[in-house]
């Protein structure tokens, strides 16, 4: 079949990649070219990723080696259920640069046109090459490619604080890459390996465990800045919220999701090798996903910037999945693993709905967004959606995940973070309702808001197919469900249990 | 006061990664795993295998070569950040005539010119000899981007810029992961595999080693140079 | 255990440096000096995994006639390649935002910076 092919996996990384690099010289100049390119190009990969996943559907994990180099000796792709990761990237990559047709030159000088696809492309790129990789150096190569696109693009609005916010990014990104380029080598130093699937078989093996110890501390602590989990997360908010629109979506949906990714494979490293007990970590995970949870949403609580809102409320979810991992049963696993796909979706809607609202009134507090339901109907109603979503109320997309990590709460026998995931969810609730409730039922601050009008299709349909996907993703939640529990099977098989 | 809390917050955390290294296997011992695994096998079989004497080489272009894929990728990435961070940001006219304020040394300038073939050849000599010497691409296309600095600095911008023209300058710049993309993509025609060399060390391996070299090169001194320009055209 | 550690001396000494560079990126007040500790953090876990590499007595891996064993392991160096170029490319862009920080705001002292907004 035409999924078989076997060159699809590299070319997953290798189209955004190869597109990415030459929009400069492509686009010379003109917006619309650097545009019209870039999404060719975000198509192309969108159909790859496509093939990728529907091959691990039929026939399970597949890898790709390169030069032909069996591992542990060459570099190898391994695409299992986790790596899907990559088709939602794609996704929501091309959902972005679509959405960026108007807002890009409107919102960015114009020389940066080119250069911001180009680095939306590469940043596309790193995160799908991070999610296939099968060996830890490569991890750290495409980590930094998505990092440096990353610092780069919160920079490009030209925003007063923007440069200052990217700066505070990259301190704090670089040195988690750096914790983490410190944990690979030890664990290169320990195992004389760099394939995960070898590291995970001769770790056992170690002389030592202390160094294995501090490997995976150091590891678990750069993924958990990345990931802006609480004590963590001071880079995250300005970041996010000053970003272009599209960025806002693309980095709070997927860059702070390679964080989550490689702590996946981390734990999959550290369970099948069995050379520490991680039960200390996952009750400190645990722990700070509760605290994360209820941090995020009362921050957000008091934001009047609606993005910088959005942006606490990525720490919250953040906190979701990280305390999904923590209690590290099969139900809270698979639910955490899904609200990594489902978080994205509804992040990157939310987002894309409030960039298009910016864009219209030019306004971003909601005291002044009084009244912008009845000014754009459609896309407060798509933003309405990802809000229902995103709190968690059935049917939607948000709520199948959180039901299923409260459920591996009580599996766990830890009854209490169930608890403290529906008390989180209530606040959350709190602070989305005073955003409808700004945006239907208070008298507007400002007349031109309520007949603005809706934004052009360009932008209304990627906020609609989000904002519909939320919902399908709630009534066919069962899909990615059924879809990731192998993997986390796999991954919990050794515990026995 | 805050400086006290940090050193010894930063003393707290040196414990136990002084203890993981204590623990790590012996330093410059040849029975450890990092030696005795993987390293092994390259060290025994790298030539004949990677078709490189140098098994840095055969490593970095030939059985880990996706991660210098990843590597070009970075460096161009860099150049657009930067590009992308300072564009429009200042009139370069006025920079040129600010520039030219700065008083020159005849010495300097001539020392420059003199020496700038030689260290263009240099450049070309480590590029074209990565493969049986130490050097590379990479450390090749860096000299050659210094070139272009010493040039800019101390003859003119003008001159150095022309090296470089701005016409198919976004393409130097993607020299990179272009020729990883070619040689890539032969490497599927010829083994089946992306990134894949006919074994040993035949007339094809060279030529593709040679591409991916000379693309790291004239990539990296591009970029390099365009970095620096572009930082230039701010400060 | 401090004798073991006397074996891993270089292994000790990129610690060091590690948390030297960390209290410059905690500690210092001016972006660039921050910066220069993030660099400081770079050299120390590439001299780390450099050292990895290192056999006692080994030469350089190039198999040139008349070259003999033991040769030093050559993956730590590739590796650290690609890493020297990833922290030439942070530097770069971190440089630029520094650049225009201070354009913007006329300082890069990041006490005065947070005043400012």
């Amino acid at each position: 079949m035409w999924w078989q092919w076997p060159h699809w996996l590299p070319l997953a990384v290798l189209v955004p990649l190869g597109g990415g690099v030459v929009t400069p010289a492509v686009a010379r100049g003109s917006a619309r070219r650097a545009w019209g390119w870039a999404a060719g190009v975000s198509a192309a990969t969108v159909a790859v990723s496509l093939a990728l996943v529907i091959r691990v559907a039929r026939g399970g994990p597949f890898s790709y080696a390169f030069g032909g180099w069996q591992p542990p000796y060459g570099i190898e792709f391994r695409f299992d259920e986790v790596s899907a990761f990559a088709f939602v990237v794609a996704f929501l990559g091309a959902l972005a640069i679509v959405f960026s047709r108007q807002y890009a030159p409107h919102a960015l000088a114009e020389p940066r046109v080119p250069y911001y696809y180009t680095l939306l492309l590469l940043d596309i790129a790193g995160l799908i090459g991070f999610s296939v990789t099968g060996d830890l150096f490569n991890m750290y190569v495409f980590m930094e490619i998505v990092s440096l696109t990353g610092y780069a693009l919160v920079a490009i609005s030209g925003e007063r604080i923007a440069e200052m916010a990217a700066f505070k990014y990259l301190v704090l990104g670089a040195v988690s890459s750096l914790l983490a380029l410190f944990g690979i080598g030890m664990l290169y130093g320990v195992t004389g390996t760099l394939n995960i699937a070898d590291a995970a078989s001769r770790l056992g093996a170690a002389a030592s465990t202390m160094p294995v110890i501090v490997a995976v501390a150091l590891l678990v602590l750069g993924f958990m800045v990345k990931a802006a989990l609480f004590p963590l997360h001071v880079w995250l908010p300005d970041a996010h919220a000053i970003a272009p629109s599209p960025v806002s979506a693309v980095l709070s949906g997927l860059v702070v999701k390679l964080g989550l990714v490689g702590m996946l494979r981390l734990y999959g490293v550290v369970y099948a090798s069995r050379a520490v007990d991680l039960s200390s970590l996952n009750w400190l995970l645990t722990w700070l996903g509760a605290v994360s949870i209820v941090m995020g949403a009362f921050f957000a609580i008091f934001q009047d910037d609606i993005k910088m809102m959005l942006a606490y409320s990525t720490i919250s979810n953040i906190g979701y999945i990280v305390m999904g991992f923590g209690l590290a049963s099969q139900y809270a696993l698979v639910g955490a693993a899904v609200h990594i796909f489902n978080h994205a979706l509804i992040k990157s809607a939310l987002f894309l709905a409030a960039g298009a609202i910016i864009y219209q009134t030019g306004y971003r507090r909601l005291s002044d967004l009084r009244g912008v339901g009845r000014g754009m109907p459609l896309t407060a109603a798509a933003l309405s959606v990802g809000a229902v979503s995103i709190v968690g109320i059935p049917p939607t997309a948000g709520f199948l995940c959180k039901w299923y990590i409260a459920l591996g709460a009580f599996e766990a026998k830890r009854a209490a973070f169930g608890f403290a995931l529906v008390f989180g969810a209530l606040f959350i609730f709190v602070y989305y309702i005073r955003m409808v409730n700004a945006f239907y039922f208070q008298e507007p601050v400002h007349a031109d808001v309520t007949h603005v009008g809706d934004p052009p299709l360009s932008m209304l349909v990627p906020v609609w197919i989000l904002a519909a996907l939320c919902l399908i993703m709630g009534l066919a939640g069962k899909v990615p469900l059924t879809f990731v529990a192998p993997a986390v099977s796999r991954l919990l098989g050794p515990l026995g249990g | 006061m805050k400086r006290a809390l940090v050193i010894v917050l930063l003393a707290i955390v040196a414990m136990p990664l002084l203890a993981a290294m204590a623990a790590m296997p012996r330093f410059g011992s040849a029975e450890q795993p990092a030696y005795t695994h993987v390293a092994k096998r390259y060290l025994e079989r790298g030539v004949e295998e990677a078709g490189a004497e140098n098994v840095v080489t055969g490593v970095i272009l030939n059985y880990r070569g996706f991660d210098t894929n990843g590597e070009v990728t970075v460096i161009f990435t860099a150049c657009a950040a930067v590009i992308a961070v300072l564009a429009g940001s200042r009139n370069r006219q006025d920079q040129r005539e600010a520039a030219s304020s700065v008083p020159e040394s005849l010495v300097v300038r001539y020392v420059v010119r003199l020496l700038a073939p030689f260290i263009a050849l240099f450049a070309l000599y480590v590029v074209l000899f990565g493969e049986v010497s130490p050097g590379g691409g990479f450390q090749g296309g860096t000299v050659f981007g210094a070139l272009l600095i010493v040039m800019t600095v101390a003859v003119s911008r003008n001159q150095a810029e022309r090296l470089l023209p701005l016409r198919i300058r976004p393409w130097l710049q993607i020299a990179g992961p272009l020729s990883f993309l070619a040689v890539g993509t032969a490497g599927v025609v010829l083994t089946g595999w992306y990134l894949g060399f006919p074994q040993g060390a035949t007339a094809a391996t060279r030529l593709m080693l040679m591409v991916l070299e000379f693309g790291i090169g004239v990539g990296g001194a591009t970029v390099i140079a365009s970095i620096f320009w572009r930082l230039g055209d701010e400060a | 255990m401090i004798g073991i550690l006397w074996d891993n001396f270089d292994y000790a000494v990129s610690v060091l440096l590690f948390l030297i560079g960390l209290y410059c990126v905690i500690a210092k007040n001016n972006l660039i000096k921050k910066f220069m500790g993030l660099n400081i953090m770079e050299t120390s876990v590439f001299a780390f995994i450099v050292a990895l590499g290192v056999v006692k007595g080994g030469s350089a891996p190039i198999m040139e006639p008349g070259a003999r064993p033991p040769f030093i392991n050559p993956i730590p160096q590739a590796l650290i390649l690609t890493g020297i170029v990833v922290a030439v490319s942070t530097t770069a862009l971190a440089l630029s935002l520094i650049v225009r920080v201070w354009r913007q705001c006329g300082t890069i002292e990041a006490d005065e910076l947070r005043e400012l907004e």
